[in-house]
Order: structure tokens, then sequence, then C-alpha cells
């Protein structure tokens, strides 16, 4: 072999023996700890199962009715409430009701579960300049990675279904809020904490009363964005198991079914602005108290 | 012009040592192998391949390919010569009709004792049916779902079934049907991919946990983990192709999936010229215990179909040293 021509790579026997050893290792480790890992998920499992037999059991117009209720309670907007519930109603009368709750309830489990992670590593990570040095590159590989690479070996720990289903989608989705709510509390103008110093305010005062909420705008921005990111991964996760609209839309995929790949990624659209929607005015009314003491 | 005379004999000599080596290549010649683009077919087409250009002198070479447009290039221009593992069922109409206008020619089994090592099923780990023989049968399974816990809905149990958008998934979803399983507690689920209904198998095998999953031989998952096909019902083509195979079909009876016919095909140009070359692929059928250890090879070691094919010309000598008269023999283990 001339070095110049052919890079010097090392040698087949030698990545074999890599690649087998990182194989084999994983595969003692998954039956070490397997069981394990699966009981630590398991209340996991039980609170997505409780919660998409809630929205499932429960009769269709109270379903419409409490979302199209939390959709007012959040913007205080009654258009919003309206276009919720035709929405809604139209995926039902196109027969995609059972799909659209299960992706409902995975979308909500999984974002929540974000905010809950996400905001305090957010939170951590504007404190000190080292953890935000370490923290970025794990959420840019996080964002970047091909979820296959990281989901077969998560399938062969934790068979399939929803809880690999949710592992994929937390992985992807969490970055946003992550960065958001970091970003939100560095941007907090230095004057308002020297004030809050001078009034005496402790660590956590200054975090709860002043920080957070002035982060809010960044913080609402990054669970939406969140929220967007988990409705993306919806046909990833049916690839694994998960029950939903992703799964009709592979099939679609797969045998060519134009139509049935439309309506099932327009019930994934409709969610989307839902959610989006709903958000959005949210958090432009915790704003708007802010604004007015400005002016 | 006496050494002009001898070297023009000697010219003569070489043109017609050169002549006679070309008579003896045109007994094989030329010959394109199909390589299919997954692990079982590569190894075979790999294997010929070295045979054929090493005991036999043919120019061989591999092209790689998929079943339906390799079986149609083969039936209208001839070419590749040699399938070494096509799988019939999914186009059977079309190689009976070639076969029926003497282009094609079905050489033999790819492996041996198809209905026993090849083809779909529902398979559980052979460890499951040691502890509980009943579970050899449908009817057996049926009575204890509980020992297939599907852990998304505790108190039932599961199959896992063919991923969305599979030809197979229909099959299943009807099977499923057909059998009743809901009533004895299971439920259908779809692993989505291929590469999770394998993973939710080996997961399941590693842990010593109940399964009932879809999945067909010969693969390197079968060949691996010792898994047995759970007995269905016996097959019956004309309801298969009536409902079985149909979606949604409104009353599916209890079947069973069809024998895999896997054959070694060549295009009838090639089987008339190359009488050796077709006497090596007709005894070439692989046992199913060779045939698994390549597979499980290409998986451990995670080698292509070359270095699976020259790990097992290596180490199987007993094996496909019945498959060619002990001059080839010689030749080939000369090569390797």
């Amino acid at each position: 072999m001339v070095w110049s021509s052919d890079f010097p790579q090392i040698a087949d026997s030698t990545l074999r023996a890599m690649s087998k050893g990182i194989d084999s290792s994983y595969l003692a480790f998954s039956r070490a700890y397997g069981a394990s890992i699966e009981a630590f998920f398991e209340p996991l499992l039980y609170f997505l199962i409780w919660f998409e037999r809630l929205l499932l059991g429960s009769p269709w117009w109270a379903v419409i009715a409490v979302i199209a209720a939390v959709g007012y309670a959040a913007s205080h907007r009654i258009t919003i409430s309206i276009g919720i519930a035709i929405a809604l109603s139209l995926i039902g009368l196109f027969g995609m009701w059972e799909n659209t709750m299960q992706t409902m309830a995975m979308i909500l489990v999984c974002t929540l579960l974000s905010i809950l992670i996400g905001i305090p590593i957010g939170i951590f990570m504007s404190r000190s300049a080292r953890a935000q040095k370490l923290i970025t590159p794990v959420l840019d590989v996080m964002q970047t990675m091909p979820s296959f690479v990281y989901l077969i070996p998560v399938v062969m720990l934790l068979g399939i279904g929803r809880v690999p289903g949710v592992i994929a989608v937390v992985v992807y989705a969490i970055p946003p809020v992550i960065r958001l709510t970091n970003l939100g509390i560095r941007l907090v103008d230095k004057e308002a904490l020297e004030a809050a110093d001078a009034f005496g305010a402790s660590r956590i005062q200054k975090l709860l009363r002043v920080q957070l909420p002035l982060a809010l705008p960044n913080i609402m921005a990054g669970i939406n964005q969140t929220i967007m990111m988990a409705l993306a991964m919806v046909v990833i996760a049916s690839m694994i198991g998960v029950r939903g609209l992703g799964q009709p839309v592979l099939q679609a995929v797969t045998n060519q079914y134009f139509a049935l790949g439309l309506f099932n990624g327009i019930a994934v659209v409709v969610l989307a602005i839902i959610f989006d929607r709903v958000t959005q005015s949210f958090g432009l009314r915790l704003q708007k108290h802010r604004e007015g003491a400005r002016q | 012009m006496k050494l002009v005379k001898k070297s023009y004999l000697a010219a003569m000599a070489v043109a017609v040592s050169a002549f006679g080596t070309g008579v003896a290549q045109a007994e094989c010649g030329n010959v394109t192998i199909s390589e299919m683009n997954w692990a079982s077919a590569q190894a075979a087409a790999r294997v010929d391949e070295f045979i054929l250009k090493n005991g036999y002198g043919c120019n061989a070479e591999t092209v790689p390919g998929d079943t339906v447009p390799t079986a149609t290039s083969m039936t209208e221009k001839g070419r590749p010569d040699i399938a070494p593992e096509l799988w019939m069922n999914t186009i059977k109409e079309q190689i009976d009709r070639a076969v029926s206008e003497d282009r094609l020619t079905i050489v033999g089994n790819t492996l041996e004792d198809p209905a026993k090592n090849a083809g779909e099923g529902w398979w559980i780990p052979r460890y499951m049916l040691e502890k509980n023989p009943e579970l050899a049968t449908i009817e057996g399974v049926k009575k204890n779902p509980q020992l297939f816990k599907d852990p998304e809905d505790p108190g039932k149990g599961r199959v896992v079934g063919c991923p969305s958008g599979w030809a197979c998934q229909i099959i299943t979803e009807n099977l499923f049907r057909a059998f009743d399983m809901e009533e004895a507690g299971f439920n259908l689920v779809d692993p989505g991919s291929g590469a999770a209904l394998g993973g939710a198998i080996k997961k399941a095998y590693n842990r010593g946990q109940g399964i009932l999953a879809y999945y067909w031989a010969p693969t390197s998952l079968i060949a691996e983990l010792d898994l047995v096909r759970v007995e269905l019902a016996p097959y019956n083509a004309q309801e298969f192709e009536s409902c079985i195979g149909v979606a949604n079909c409104p009353d599916p009876k209890p079947n069973g999936f069809a024998v895999s016919e896997i054959k070694t095909v060549a295009s009838t140009e090639f089987a008339n010229n190359s009488p050796e070359a077709m006497g090596y692929l007709k005894a070439r059928v692989w046992p199913a215990d060779a045939f698994g250890k390549v597979l499980t090879y290409m998986e451990t070691e995670q080698a292509d179909g070359q270095a699976a094919a020259q790990w097992f010309l290596k180490n199987h000598e007993a094996v496909w040293s019945q498959w060619v008269p002990a001059d080839v023999a010689a030749k080939v283990k000369a090569a390797l």
C-alpha cells in the first residue's frame, strides 16, 4: 500500500475486533442491567398508558371541550378555542381520532418530561461557564446524531414500544428548552440583579423572583420549539413500535399510499398548530404586564 | 531463413496454445452471478464465484441486484447467468413463464429441505418450547397468553407482527384474526421496522423472556438464536391467495405460511453451454447448519459476502468438497 495515495487506515481486522468488542460489551451490559433499567422506566410506562386510556376512554366531546378550555385558559382568546374544537372534530371525522389521541398523549408526556429535566439543566448551565462548555457539545450530539443509531441499542435494552419511543423523542426534543433557558437567564439585565442584591435577595429568591420571570419569554420559546421537535419525531418513533399518527404515515410511505399519508400528515400538522398557538399566546400573555409596566 | 522459420514455428505454437486455452475457457467463459442485497445471498454468490473461477476456470464475476430486476434481466437479456438464491414466491408467475419459454432453467434448491429450513413463520425461543411442549402449536400458544406478556397491556399476550408496509403485514394481520388470537388474549403489535423487530426478538432472547414474533429464515438471527417455528394450520394455497394475502379480508380461515421456494436459477443459454458449471450448481445444495454458520459468521464478524465466502471455503471443506469432483476441489483448495 502506498501511503501517499491510500489513507493509512487502521487494519480491517483491528476495526472488526473493535466493533465486536463494543457490541459484546453492550450485550453484556444489557444482560446485566436490562431488567433493572426496565423496572426503572416502568412508572413512566404506566403513566403513559394511563394518560392514553384517559384520552381514549373519555367521551370524544368531553376531550374536545377540555382541550378547548385549556386553550382558552392559556390564551384568553375564544378564537383559539373554537379553532381547536373545529380542527379536532375534523380529525375525528376523518377517522384518525384514536391515532391522534395516542400521539397527543405521547407528545404531552414527552414535553412534560423535557420541561422537568430541561429547565433545571438550563438553570445549572446558566450559572457556570464550565457547565455550559460541557453541556453544549452534548446537546449538539443529541440534535444531530441520526436517531436510529441510538434507537436500536435502546430497543435491545427496553424492547419495542412507548418507553424507547419517549426516550428517542426526549433526546431529540429537549435541547431547545435547555438552550433557551440558559440563554434567557444569561440575558437578564445586570441592573435587575443588582437591584435584587440591594434588596438583600438570596440566590433562590433572585432565581425564582427575578431571573426566571424575566427569562420567561425565552423559556416559552424553548418549550414551543421542544413541542414542535417532538411532533417531528412521531414517524421515527413509530419505527420502533410506538402507536399513533406515525404508523399510518410509515405505512403510507412504504406502500406509496399518497392520500393516507397526506391525511395523517395533516393531522400531525394540526396538532402542531394547536400546540404552537396555545403556547405562543400563553407566552405573550405572560409578557403583557411587563410591556404595560415599561411604557 | 532457418532462424525465421524457427521463430515462425514458435509463433505458431504460441498461437495454437493460446487457441487451446481459448477453447478450454469457452466451455465456461464469462459468467455473471447475481449478488442480491441481503446477507445470505451475498455469501452464496461469492462462494459460487470463487469455485467457478478457480475450480472451473470461468471468468466469473458478481453483479449486485434485487429479486425482481434481476429476474427480469435474466429473462430478457440472459444476464446475469446465475441467480444463486432466488426467492420464488414473490415472482413465481414471471419465472414460470420464463421457464415455459425456455429462457430460464431452475437448477435446484439453494438450501436443503426448504420446508424445514426456510421461509416465514411465527417463532418462539426453543427454551420456551422445552419448558412447555404445548407451545409447539398455535393452539397451545393460545392457551398461554401469560407467557408472552405484553408490557404495555398487562394481563394480555403479545404477537410481535410484521413491520408496517411490508407485504407480510397483511398476512400476519389476517392470520391473527383467523386464529382468533384476540379472543385468546393477545395483542398484535407492529414493530415499525425490520431493525426494531430483530431488536425486540434479541432483547427477549438475551433475557430469557417470552416472545412470539414474525420472522423468516434463513437469517443470521434465526441461525444464531435458536428459535423454533410455531405450527400454524396447513398451508392452503387457494384460501391463502383469495383471503389471507388480501388486506381486510372479511373472514380469514386458519392457514399457514407457504413453503418458501428458494432456488438456484440459471439462464437457459448458460445452462446449455456450460455443462460442467451446471453440474456444480446442481450439486451445490447448502446444508442448513452450514448456511446458518456462514450467516452467524457474517453477523458476529460484521463480514461482507466476500469475507464470509473465504471463511466458509477455508473452514468447511467437508461441506463444499461434496459439491465438486476431486480435481476441482484440489484447484479450489490451491487457490485459497
